[in-house]
């Protein structure tokens, strides 16, 4: 509801549905003064609170660590120092715990996905008798604090049960908890349950089989859906700490999120905001170049009258 | 293509609904069968039990002579054209008619020749690559008709294609489907609850009512000679004038009397209708259709066949006119008359009105059903 003054009248006056401030109040000096300033403050300071961090730790990391300590809200009083980025990169191997990051990712969001589409297929979709069991059972997962399942997690990638081979310091120890989130499979059943189920009929008469009807219909139609768990799936995995720091021990496997705090003691502090940087740069562009099309409508025109 | 039988067939739904009861019908080859009724009467159920979307709970549903109980969906070739057209919103219009085909294995080439044959039929070359949000309400029915015929299944299963439709187009669409169904020939199930549709559509009709099958005939024969009170009043539009009439006879002659009216039954009447001699002395329900009256200054007046009444409404259709009138005091209803363009009659005038005495019907009070009887017309009709 940020809007600029002059724009928030054109609006009002045009006359779709009631204004907080008529059109009539507008006029009046006074007013238009007192809440378009309130309004400009109001965007000014969400700015300063959301980008004023991102900024500044961009200009720190490009800043010799010197000047960060000395003159901390200084512009480049002796200039930048790109060298910070490349020192980052490569002699504190951020670049190979930004590729190990990238690889954690995939496979959660993968995880992720797999399961919480197969799962809300057949739960919403398919239904069999015990579908509305398994679903009370997933919600009822949603009451447990992820930190009450810590242990008993740690002790199930140790000893997994059937394959009697521990997963500690291996990526499926990341990976395969990832899937086994209820709450994406929730999303994705309710998301599934609103399509129209004429649809999915009309396919199986067409001679779809459960397979194709998930893979050729239900998928395609779910687009939106997917973009959403995709987002929250990435950017916990970019993010995750404790989890990653239990089972992966090996320096040489972990992610940002474990090693950043590490990094910190071995390299100077310039050097570290830039590694900092480059960590948050990844969801940051990200979450840029897919909300749009992630996050908008369902583009389910068309399909049935109503 | 195939013929499809219904045996004592019931739909009971988990919370007890019994949507369908022992529907016993069988729809023969190359059929048009239309099931018309009144909204939630169970035409849908039983058209979804014949597709599988639906478990049958009891009796059995052959398709050209398979029992097809327990077999799924896909496995049972016929294709359904569905009420609110599911359309696959993310592909074109071609990939949707070819959806089928493909999932069916036809050779690429066979699956374009059987798209465009279908689009040419129905008009949709133009629309090919349009997903289905950039269509009309029209084309997608069309395409979801398409969908149906590219298939060339054992039958096709229709659930009210047309009620989307403005009235122009519905009447162009139900010509074409007709149309359609000649050529291709197969066996077609049509639902509707447009008495209309199903009196134009059908080589036969199936009434039902309340998940039970009233009726099943051909529609000219189910207008004539409906079986029971709610058939008569359901097929024909505007629906059949309905009074308690007390039969008596004079002068030789069975008359019905309503109000101050009365009608001498004519012989021919009797003739299809010989039970109704038992009712001499007795109350009777007296169907009179609409189109059975007509204003005296166009018919031959006669003796015992005419009313003279208050015109309470003057209805112009154009090409006739519908007068409502009250033939008895004590009952509010009013009865309609379809009469000539250029009647005479007048909002709150008299008028004389001349009834067709060879056509009128005649129903038990109590149980609704119509009076023929032994040696009367209808053979079997089929009545709950
Ligand atoms: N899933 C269901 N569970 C319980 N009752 C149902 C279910 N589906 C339909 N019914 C009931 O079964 C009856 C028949 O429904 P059906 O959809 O076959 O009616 P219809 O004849 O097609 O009506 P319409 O002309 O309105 O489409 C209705 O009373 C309806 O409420
Ligand atoms: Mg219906």
């Amino acid at each position: 509801m940020i809007v600029v003054p002059g724009r928030r009248r054109a609006r009002s006056v045009e006359g779709s549905g009631p204004a907080l401030i008529g059109p009539d109040e507008w006029r009046r000096a006074r007013v238009r003064w007192g809440f378009g300033g309130a309004q400009v403050l109001l965007l000014i300071g969400l700015i300063v609170i959301g980008l004023g961090p991102l900024v500044w730790l961009a200009k720190s990391a490009i800043t010799p660590t010197n000047d960060t300590i000395t003159y901390p809200m200084a512009l480049f009083p002796h200039g930048a120092a790109w060298s910070n980025l490349h020192e980052a990169w490569s002699n504190v191997q951020v670049g190979k715990y930004f590729w190990n990051t990238v690889v954690l990712a995939i496979g959660s969001w993968f995880a992720q996905v797999f399961v919480a589409t197969t799962a809300g297929f057949a739960l919403s979709v398919l239904r069999p008798a015990y579908a509305k069991v398994i679903t009370a059972l997933l919600l009822t997962t949603l009451f447990v604090p992820a930190v009450v399942l810590l242990v008993p997690l740690y002790v199930e990638i140790v000893h997994p049960p059937l394959i009697h081979h521990s997963f500690i310091d291996s990526y499926w120890a990341v990976w395969l908890p990832a899937g086994a989130s209820a709450f994406n499979v929730v999303l994705v059943a309710r998301f599934f349950d609103n399509l129209p189920r004429e649809i999915f009929e009309a396919a199986r008469i067409d001679g779809a089989g459960p397979f194709r009807l998930f893979w050729s219909v239900v998928l395609p139609m779910s687009k939106p859906i997917l973009g959403v768990v995709s987002v929250f799936a990435v950017l916990a995995s970019w993010k995750d700490f404790l989890w990653p720091l239990l089972v992966l021990t090996n320096p040489d496997e972990q992610p940002l999120s474990v090693r950043l705090p590490q990094i910190q003691s071995q390299t100077s502090l310039g050097v570290f905001l830039a590694a900092l940087f480059i960590a948050s740069l990844v969801p940051i562009i990200g979450f840029l170049i897919f909300q749009r099309s992630f996050l908008r409508g369902t583009g389910l025109g068309g399909a049935i009258k109503g | 293509m195939a013929a499809i039988e219904f045996q004592a067939v019931s739909k009971v739904f988990p919370d007890g609904t019994r949507a369908v009861d022992s529907l016993d019908l069988e729809i023969k080859e190359d059929e048009f069968m239309v099931f018309v009724g009144p909204s939630g009467c169970g035409k849908t159920t039983a058209l979804r039990m014949v597709a599988g979307l639906e478990e049958i709970s009891e009796g059995t549903i052959s398709i050209g002579g398979r029992v097809v109980n327990e077999v799924q969906s896909k496995d049972r070739d016929v294709a359904m054209v569905f009420q609110n057209y599911a359309l696959y919103p993310h592909m074109t219009v071609a990939q949707n008619l070819a959806f089928g085909l493909k999932l069916r294995k036809f050779d690429k080439a066979e699956v374009r020749r059987r798209v465009s044959v279908a689009a040419a039929t129905l008009g949709l070359e133009d629309y090919l690559e349009r997903k289905p949000s950039a269509l009309s309400g029209g084309q997608r029915q069309r395409v979801a008709m398409g969908r149906a015929i590219v298939r060339e299944p054992h039958a096709y299963l229709m659930d009210e294609p047309l009620s989307n439709l403005d009235a122009q187009l519905r009447v162009q669409v139900r010509a074409e489907i007709q149309k359609l169904q000649r050529t291709l020939g197969v066996t077609t199930i049509y639902v509707t609850h447009d008495q209309t549709e199903a009196m134009t559509m059908g080589d036969r009709i199936a009434v039902m009512r309340g998940g039970t099958l009233q009726q099943v005939d051909a529609p000219e024969q189910v207008y004539r000679w409906p079986v029971n009170r709610f058939v008569a009043g359901f097929i024909g539009s505007p629906a059949m004038n309905m009074v308690n009439a007390r039969l008596t006879r004079a002068n030789g002659d069975l008359v019905a009397s309503f109000g101050q009216h009365s009608l001498v039954i004519g012989e021919e009447v009797l003739a299809n209708r010989p039970a109704l001699r038992a009712h001499e002395g007795g109350e009777v329900v007296l169907g009179i259709r609409p189109e059975d009256i007509e204003d005296a200054a166009f018919a031959a007046e006669a003796p015992g066949r005419t009313l003279t009444v208050v015109c309470t409404l003057r209805e112009a259709l154009g090409a006739e006119v519908l007068v409502h009138f009250s033939a008895v005091d004590d009952e509010s209803a009013a009865l309609i008359a379809r009469v000539d363009q250029l009647t005479a009659a007048r909002m709150g005038e008299p008028l004389q009105l001349v009834v067709d005495t060879s056509r009128l019907h005649f129903f038990e009070p109590a149980s609704g059903l119509a009076i023929y009887g032994e040696g009367g017309r209808v053979g079997a009709p089929v009545a709950a």
